[in-house]
């Protein structure tokens, strides 16, 4: 059946992070005036306004630990109602602490998520050629 | 910059009828609270020249309720807004007058917020979502569009750092519900909320149940505001604006980047310096409550209980009539009615005329009151009264 959920809209500032995401890799945009992260990726970095800006590839094992979460009970969106319940989470990666990526966590019991969790990025495809980061809990 | 403490003031309020289904249009129950703020203050619609509104696309304009006022305004003004417009209008409003734009200002929002266009979440197009929130891609495709969702990531955060409880949430919806009851106009008049009951309550998204969420009503309400010289032409007791922050941002659109940081953090400090006045000043207040914890994280922000001591406050009964800071005395939007935040600036400017005089539901000696706005954790406003 066809995904009936939303799908990440690409537009020229996140083009590289969704390409990347298809790829089943993490790109992050960066400053190269002042060196920090950008996310969500801009036009301009919103730290300093420069437009020296590039894209750092993490590759595929991406670890993290989650910051903060949601368990939701209904469907809030369409395509969703199977899904329930939903855990959104805002996850920090291991290897950049000030990128914050929001996810779902799959494969994780609603009661047993919690701040601080360690969590692994896994990517499902979910169209022929777009696929969407998930998390799961690392081992 | 001139100073304009208490040089205007709120010198009308007024609502429509309020319920699940109104019936009729925006624009009729424009007209009704128009009208009866119009009255409040002893005006004639003629008085009126300037005519402002905030919507979400679910309103009339301001130039159709003039009109229909029988008056040629010389100002109008809609814009898209929800919460903390209110106050960044009343700002907006001053600026006219004290440029010689316009006399006095007519503030409304009117909205079939149950029957018609709903703010809970759902009905909305994903993709427009995903364009109209900044990094709208990554979190839309994870199944977060509600409001609920999106200030829980930063509830669930805060208690975890603060030491907050789901109890402490109940405290503020039972703080409020109990308000209520004193308020035959309220939503959930006749429907008190004991905490067992609360805590029993299954969670729709946590760290929030159905009490935690703001409810949704049909009605409009409408504040009028002048110079305190044509404010003494007024029957009514005019509430002088002490000071006003008209709106704050934190430092990113995409708020979610940031969870330490809210909009009302800023207001805060800003709205004080005005006003000349600190927290324990305040003797009642109009908290925006669309969601049970935004209240807990404003009053961190507007200094009137630590960080980390603000569950105790709450727990106290501080919230309550004969607490340290009664609070959203109508029954808010938890358990009153929903108009994105003017019902609860009415209530505010009625308790610091003191309109509930002589009955249970008049704060004692209520001088000065602060009234706040949240748009969200990115955005916010909050302006401070007196009598
Ligand atoms: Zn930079």
């Amino acid at each position: 059946m066809d995904y009936q959920k939303p799908i990440p809209l690409k537009n020229q500032d996140n083009q590289p992070y969704w390409d990347g995401a298809d790829r089943h890799e993490l790109l992050i945009q960066t400053c190269e005036s002042c060196h920090q992260y950008a996310h969500p990726p801009g036009p301009a970095c919103a730290k300093c306004g420069s437009t020296e800006l590039s894209w750092e590839n993490f590759g595929s094992d991406i670890k993290g630990t989650i910051y903060s979460f949601v368990v939701s009970y209904r469907p809030f969106l369409p395509g969703f109602q199977n899904d329930l319940p939903l855990i959104i989470a805002i996850v920090e990666l291991e290897k950049a602490t000030t990128v914050r990526l929001i996810g779902n966590i799959q494969e994780c019991n609603p009661d047993d998520v919690k701040i601080g969790m360690p969590v692994k990025m896994t990517w499902v495809d979910i169209t022929d050629d777009r696929a969407l980061p998930h998390w799961i809990p690392a081992p | 910059m001139s100073n304009i403490k208490e040089r205007y003031a709120i010198v009308g309020v007024g609502e429509s009828e309020r319920s699940k289904n109104s019936g009729t249009t925006p624009l009729h129950l424009a007209l009704d609270a128009a009208r009866a703020a119009i009255g409040d203050a002893g005006l004639s619609p003629k008085d009126i020249d300037g005519f402002m509104s905030y919507s979400e696309n679910d309103s009339c304009t301001s130039h159709q309720l003039a009109t229909y006022l029988g008056v040629r305004p010389k100002y109008v003004k809609d814009i898209l807004g929800g919460g903390s417009s209110t106050e960044m209008l009343v700002a907006d409003a001053i600026g006219l007058i004290e440029t010689g734009q316009v006399n006095t200002v007519l503030i409304f929002r009117s909205m079939n917020g149950r029957s018609g266009v709903r703010m809970g979440g759902g009905g909305w197009d994903v993709d427009m979502l995903q364009s109209a929130i900044d990094g709208g891609s990554f979190i839309i495709p994870y199944g977060a569009g509600s409001p609920s969702q999106w200030f829980g990531l930063f509830a669930t955060r805060h208690m975890y750092e603060t030491g907050l409880t789901k109890e402490h949430l109940g405290h503020v919806c039972v703080s409020f519900y109990e308000h209520a009851q004193r308020n035959p106009k309220a939503y959930f008049y006749g429907k008190p909320l004991t905490m067992e009951e609360y805590l029993n309550t299954p969670n729709l998204s946590s760290p929030f149940n159905k009490h935690d969420f703001c409810l949704e009503s049909d009605e409009a309400n409408a504040i009028i505001v002048t110079s305190a010289e044509r404010a003494k032409l007024c029957k009514s007791r005019p509430a002088y604006i002490m000071g006003i922050a008209a709106r704050q941002c934190v430092s990113h659109a995409h708020y979610w980047s940031n969870l330490s940081e809210v909009a009302s953090d800023y207001v805060a400090a800003e709205v004080y310096k005005m006003a000349g006045v600190k927290p324990e000043d305040l003797h009642v207040a109009s908290i925006y409550d669309c969601y049970s914890w935004v209240v807990l994280r404003q009053l961190e922000a507007f200094g009137i209980a630590p960080r980390g001591e603000v569950g105790d406050f709450v727990a106290e009964g501080n919230l309550r009539m004969g607490g340290r800071l009664p609070s959203n005395t109508a029954g808010g939007m938890l358990s009153e009615g929903y108009t994105h935040g003017m019902n609860n600036v009415l209530e505010i400017v009625r308790q610091i005329r003191h309109d509930y005089k002589g009955t249970e539901r008049q704060v004692d000696n209520c001088e000065i009151g602060l009234c706040t706005g949240w748009a969200g954790p990115d955005i916010a406003g909050a302006m401070i009264l007196r009598n």
